[in-house]
């Protein structure tokens, strides 16, 4: 019985160790059985045993000694490298065993994670529509490797995105402490757990807003190549018209509400190269009526020149549009009256939430001050500057306020503050706080 | 084997060195004049005694003789092995080395007795 387990424990012995020895052993074992006898005696042969064991062990296994020639036919195994493992090559195997692991982890994790792109939800559409950069449907995307961000990667986004900030921002020190903040919380490894490209983008954009107080500052990310900086590209432009096309022109809604007031919602100010018909036609679609309502709580900017061409519907005479994207002392008129326009003297209201943006932004500013029209709703988010759109590589680039216009109005701009509503009021609420007031207006008429 | 495994050498292959001066010995008796030499403190385990075996017989510091029986232990055969002219050599300049060991002890006042 005894022998037994000794042979057993023998086993944990390599096994050139006990081709040679193996016998040997057994048989000392056995004399020492044979001659150790008695409680005590045995209690100590074991014990030596154990020892024995736990201290010839690991160097057998540590330092092979040389094979003896195997005979008698038995199978034996002879190591073609016989110098023993170094323990820098247990490291770096044991590391490179953990990074393997750890890779399968995150490829396994990240499996299950794709999201399509979602809607940006700021001064982008600024920069997007002008540049003509659509955004891929959802139906078109595919998890491409682009999609995920290395530490080395973020280093180098980071580094562009800081570099970009203080050549470009319209403040410098604003820049240059934009930029610093970016840089500092890169050191402090605060990026590390963004390993996509729309959240590492996402974070970038929520941590420049937050050290510049400027929502229209944005990193953006896109699966699909970024349009070269040569300008838009006859696909990109035909893309574009393709979408406008397919979108009626974000014009949402024309209709009549009670008491002939007009209702007009439309969420973005497209170009007027691809989208004036579609705006004068909705324009004349509520021609007829005693007010005009603009729902622009879903409004998120675009092309100055559909502010300047919506507007001139509202004025008899040119009116000058102050437009704080154009850093230029050359006067902006509208083209008014426009023909046929019967609104030009009718009770005009804008309905606002905290995403308008921008172009919204700018039409809402200059109708107030302008005492045109009447906002109804919530501050606006604040996105002035004009941003253009900076491209860091083929997957991302990011929006910087680069000009600031000199405002007519000698009011503080909106791009922090946003625009103030007249009338304060939930964006959920506006718009029948708009129809009531029109409905006022209209009676007391 | 590049390796020297036996530079610094170690006690348990000094003691079997010492316990093969005299006598040619199997690995039962190595074991047991080993544990003899020492009062009992070293009792050689068949791991620890078979693997310094094998590195002092590749160092050629012991030899294996022919293997017999040993007539105290039953009609086993076992095998037997003797200390080398190297293995003595080495043996006597260990042991010299101990001794300058015990010649500076006892100069520090470490170890008191007679000189050796």
């Amino acid at each position: 019985m005894s022998e037994k387990i000794y042979a057993r424990l023998l086993r944990l012995y390599p096994s050139r160790f006990r081709a040679a020895w193996g016998d040997e052993a057994l048989q000392l074992f056995r004399d020492r059985m044979r001659d150790e006898t008695g409680l005590f005696p045995r209690l100590r042969l074991w014990l030596d045993l154990l020892v024995d064991l736990l201290v010839s062990l690991p160097g057998e296994h540590r330092h092979p000694h040389q094979v003896p020639a195997a005979g008698g036919g038995a199978p034996s195994f002879e190591l073609l490298e016989p110098a023993p493992l170094r323990f820098g090559s247990l490291v770096f195997g044991g590391a490179l065993s953990m990074a393997a692991f750890g890779a399968c982890s995150f490829l396994i994790n990240q499996a299950g994670r794709y999201q399509p792109l979602t809607r940006p939800s700021s001064g982008l559409e600024n920069a997007a529509a002008l540049m003509a950069i659509d955004e891929p449907t959802p139906a078109t995307q595919a998890p491409g490797a682009a999609a995920e961000v290395d530490s080395v990667e973020r280093h180098r986004l980071v580094e562009a995105a800081a570099a970009n900030l203080k050549q470009y921002y319209v403040d410098r020190a604003v820049g240059l402490k934009t930029a610093e903040a970016l840089l500092a919380h890169q050191m402090r490894g605060d990026d590390n757990t963004a390993t996509d490209g729309q959240s590492f983008a996402d974070l970038l954009t929520a941590q420049m807003r937050d050290a510049s107080h400027d929502n229209n500052l944005v990193l953006v990310f896109s699966r699909d190549p970024l349009p070269l900086p040569s300008g838009p590209s006859p696909e990109s432009m035909a893309r574009y018209r393709q979408t406008m096309a397919e979108q009626n022109c974000t014009f949402q809604k024309a209709q009549i509400l009670p008491h002939n007031v007009g209702y007009l919602k439309f969420d973005s100010f497209p170009e007027p190269a691809v989208c004036e018909a579609t705006a004068r036609d909705a324009m004349a679609s509520l021609n007829n009526s005693d007010a005009i309502i603009f729902d622009l709580r879903d409004n998120r900017g675009g092309d100055p020149e559909m502010v300047m061409l919506i507007s001139a519907f509202l004025f008899d005479h040119p009116e000058y549009m102050y437009n704080n994207r154009e850093n230029t002392t050359e006067r902006l008129w509208t083209r008014s009256p426009v023909l046929g326009s019967r609104l030009a003297d009718k009770p005009a209201y804008i309905l606002t939430s905290s995403h308008t943006y921008s172009a919204a932004e700018h039409f809402s500013y200059d109708l107030k001050m302008l005492k045109r029209a009447t906002l109804v709703g919530e501050t606006t988010g604040g996105a002035a500057h004009s941003g253009a759109f900076h491209r860091i590589d083929d997957h991302f680039g990011m929006g910087i306020p680069e000009t600031r216009a000199i405002n007519p109005f000698a009011k503080a701009d909106w791009a922090v503050t946003g625009v103030e509503p007249d009338v304060k009021v939930p964006a959920a609420d506006a718009l029948a706080a708009a129809e009531k007031l029109a409905k006022r207006r209209l009676r007391r008429r | 084997m590049p390796r020297q495994k036996l530079n610094p050498l170690p006690s348990a292959a000094f003691q079997i060195l010492l316990a093969l001066a005299e006598d040619d010995l199997h690995g039962y008796g190595i074991m047991r004049q080993v544990a003899e030499q020492t009062g009992g403190r070293m009792r050689l385990g068949p791991g620890t005694l078979y693997s310094s075996i094998q590195s002092l017989l590749e160092e050629k510091l012991i030899a294996e003789v022919e293997s017999r029986e040993d007539a105290r232990l039953g009609n086993e055969r076992r095998r037997y092995y003797k200390l080398t002219s190297a293995g003595r050599k080495l043996a006597r300049s260990e042991a010299e080395r101990l001794a300058d060991l015990l010649r500076v002890a006892r100069a520090k006042k470490i170890l008191r007795g007679d000189h050796v």
